[in-house]
């Protein structure tokens, strides 16, 4: 097979029989489920037993990347991974960026699939064909940061994926960092790398990617590079970032906090912290952040961040003070690869509990302030499991275990603590899909379609509906929520915005809204035939992203879950308080309260747009005749 | 007339579009490794912009930059 934009090959690495072999693809799972996460999927109904302990050896992790990354494809440079996660027990995806997937694809691999569990502490490198599993002796017991500079400095720009100490130490939150920048693996990826005894994987090649048509393919990207280039607020995208989106400081003003709001403004940012703007490989909206204190605590310290947004908003905890705090702490984090959010959720609750008497220093074993100090360690004894940390290193699900009742206090869904907090932000459906994401309260899939549209009329949200390729059929059924004034059913568009999410990441493509808007699901498979010169069709990416996320909930029902998994945190019916201000869990427009009832419909209504038993939330036999599964179920 | 080719290496943002359309363009395939240009240091601090022997300046990598680290001026003589 002539591969064109795929290269055909998997690198299989056995860590336990230090055994490195190539295995090919197949060109009908390829149309199935075409490639990074779809493929992922299939690979992993192949290759995970249900019901293994994710940290043992019997865990394996499947790396991949999509047929467009490798190539100048906007913003196609997605890595993503699936895997059986420790803080939850689901097998769930994580999407990284940056430029693991890139090289990985230039090195002539779509995807990696690493099993077993080394002896001793290894790291691997992937040079095109001279794979090797190496000693890591000298980087175990080192962060991130350090481990990733001196993997540069070994091999000029490769891309590499990397744990720190939590990895090492199996905390059940521990994530993994691309390039020291992209988190990937919220959920637990660092600790499954760390119990395979696996410090880091650093791939370079050189094979380039070749592609079937490229008089096509230059016309393709000519015209879509015309549209961003002249987009009115890529100027400003490219100034901000993500602090574009989400304007930390404008969120604490509204809270009264108006000393802290200065700390994470526009002007501190870009006079006090931005050292340089870094992109992923073929990225035209370059959004990653290399920060530089300049002034006062913590002057010279350098912080590599996803988005200068995720240091400012661990500001929202009351213990903290300053941007210089806000980054040492999040650079701490970042470097010990652990979860920012999960952080910053434990030290809330904590708080929480001990100001409602339920925990104590009996139970902590530490002094309790609600302060950066207290933060900080808090953050070293989560990381390296000392005291009251190693209870918390053990996730949301132990601590239930282990104090009575205290479940319902928690925001979490599946164990895995709440992202996008509905209160504040009302019931989008990046909201929603915490609840029926198999892996837990993640947000991800959900993007996109009730934040683009945000404000815009239904003519505007039913265009958005129409490039993300949702049937003419549902727009009808997603006008139609369980009261008429909520205007869309987010339940019903949750199931489009999730197969919208998997094309995307099927293909490598990044999802995030300011790249996301230029694509159609036309657009997007004009590209993939432009490099593949595979002629599918609208409808063969369509179904084959209903067949990956089918393929997906299988595999997490045979772990055992089902509907009652899929609940709605009961804080979110209590008032939330914010500074002298209280919110209600309303819907998109804000003209409804959700009520435990409209929220059982829109379960009702997401599992009937899936095609799902409603009292189940399992696929339907029909359905999964339809997308040829009845094997996997 | 002559295209000259003005370097800024503070504004690279290490996306190697200049390196993947000038593989393209001469070499009809993505490989970043085969093009005249070649960034170094990509995420590091100081990236570094170099051309190869080889290289025509068609200015096709200027081009394509999209975060002027790389601009075309045109200059009189020669």
């Amino acid at each position: 097979m002539d591969w064109k934009g795929y290269t055909g090959r998997i690198l299989n690495v056995d860590l336990t029989n230090e055994k490195i072999s190539i295995s090919k693809e197949n060109i009908e799972d390829i149309k199935q489920y075409i490639g990074g996460f779809g493929m992922n999927c299939k690979l992993a109904a192949d290759l995970l037993k249900p019901n293994i302990d994710p940290l043992s050896s019997q865990n394996t992790i499947i790396i991949g990347t999509g047929p467009l990354v490798g190539t100048i494809t906007p913003g196609a440079s997605r890595t993503v991974a699936i895997t059986k996660f420790p803080a939850t027990g689901a097998i769930a995806n994580s999407c990284g960026s940056m430029s693991f997937g890139f090289h990985l694809k230039q090195a002539g691999y779509d995807h990696v699939i690493i099993s077993g569990k080394a002896e001793n502490p290894v790291y691997l490198t992937i040079l095109n064909q001279k794979v090797e599993i190496l000693d890591a002796k000298t980087l175990w017991g080192r962060d991130i940061v350090e481990t990733t500079d001196y993997l540069w400095d070994k091999f000029d720009s490769c891309g590499v994926i990397a744990i720190g100490q939590a990895g090492e130490n199996l905390v059940k939150s521990a994530m993994a960092l691309i390039d020291k920048t992209s988190t990937f693996g919220r959920g637990g990826l660092g600790a499954i790398i760390g119990s395979k005894n696996l410090k880091a994987i650093a791939v370079k090649g050189n094979l380039g990617v070749p592609i079937a048509n490229l008089k096509e393919f230059k016309r393709l990207y000519n015209n879509l590079l015309k549209r961003i280039r002249y987009y009115p607020q890529r100027d400003s995208w490219i100034k901000l970032g993500m602090l574009r989106s989400l304007p930390v400081g404008m969120l604490l003003g509204a809270k009264g906090q108006k000393k802290k709001a200065r700390q994470c403004s526009e002007r501190v940012y870009l006079k006090k912290l931005k050292r340089r703007r870094i992109a992923c490989p073929s990225c035209p909206m370059a959004d990653k952040d290399v920060l530089e204190i300049r002034e006062g605590a913590y002057t010279g310290l350098i912080s590599y961040n996803s988005s200068v947004i995720n240091p400012f908003l661990m500001l929202t905890l009351d213990g903290l003070n300053t941007y210089n705090e806000a980054i040492k702490a999040f650079d701490m984090i970042n470097r010990y690869g652990l979860d920012s959010l999960t952080i910053t959720a434990f030290f809330q609750f904590i708080s929480k509990m001990y100001e409602e008497g339920v925990f104590s220093e009996q139970n902590t074993e530490m002094q309790w302030k609600n302060d950066f100090n207290t933060l900080i360690n808090l953050i070293e004894m989560i990381a390296y499991r000392k005291g009251f940390g190693n209870e918390l290193a053990d996730g949301w699900r132990k601590l239930a275990e282990n104090y009575e009742d205290i479940d319902k206090k928690m925001l979490t869904v599946k164990g895995l603590d709440v992202v996008f907090e509905p209160r504040f932000l009302r019931l989008g459906t990046m909201e929603f899909e915490q609840i029926v994401n198999p892996k837990g309260a993640h947000v991800a899939s959900g993007g996109s379609p009730t934040y683009v549209g945000a404000g815009g009329s239904m003519e505007k949200f039913k265009n958005h509906f129409n490039r993300m390729g949702i049937p003419e059929s549902a727009i009808d059924r997603i006008f139609k929520p369980p009261k008429k004034q909520m205007g869309i059913n987010v339940g019903r568009l949750t199931r489009y915005s999730e197969d919208w999410y998997t094309i995307l990441t099927s293909l490598g493509l990044c999802a995030r809204a300011q790249m996301n808007r230029f694509w159609s699901l036309k657009s997007v498979t004009a590209f993939y035939n432009a490099i593949t010169g595979l002629n599918l069709s609208l409808e063969d990416l369509r179904k084959a992203a209903e067949r990956s996320w089918n393929l997906l909930k299988i595999m997490n029902i045979k772990e055992g879950f089902s509907r009652k998994d899929d609940k709605f945190p009961n804080e979110w019916f209590k008032p939330l308080k914010f500074g002298e201000n209280e919110f209600k869990f309303q819907d998109f427009f804000g003209g409804i309260n959700i009520t435990h009832e409209i929220a059982n419909q829109l379960l009702d209504d997401y599992y009937d747009e899936r095609g799902w038993d409603k009292q189940k939330g399992h696929p339907s036999q029909a359905r999964l005749e339809e997308l040829g599964l009845n094997k996997y179920f | 007339m002559t295209a000259e080719i003005i370097v800024n290496e503070n504004n690279c943002t290490g996306c190697l579009i200049c390196q993947l359309w000038c593989s393209f363009f001469h070499k009809q395939k993505f490989s970043p490794s085969e093009a005249y240009i070649q960034i170094t240091n990509q995420y590091g601090l100081n990236p570094k912009i170099s051309y190869l022997d080889g290289c025509t300046k068609c200015g096709q990598c200027a081009q394509h930059c999209l975060y002027d680290a790389l601009r075309i001026t045109m200059t009189e003589g020669k």
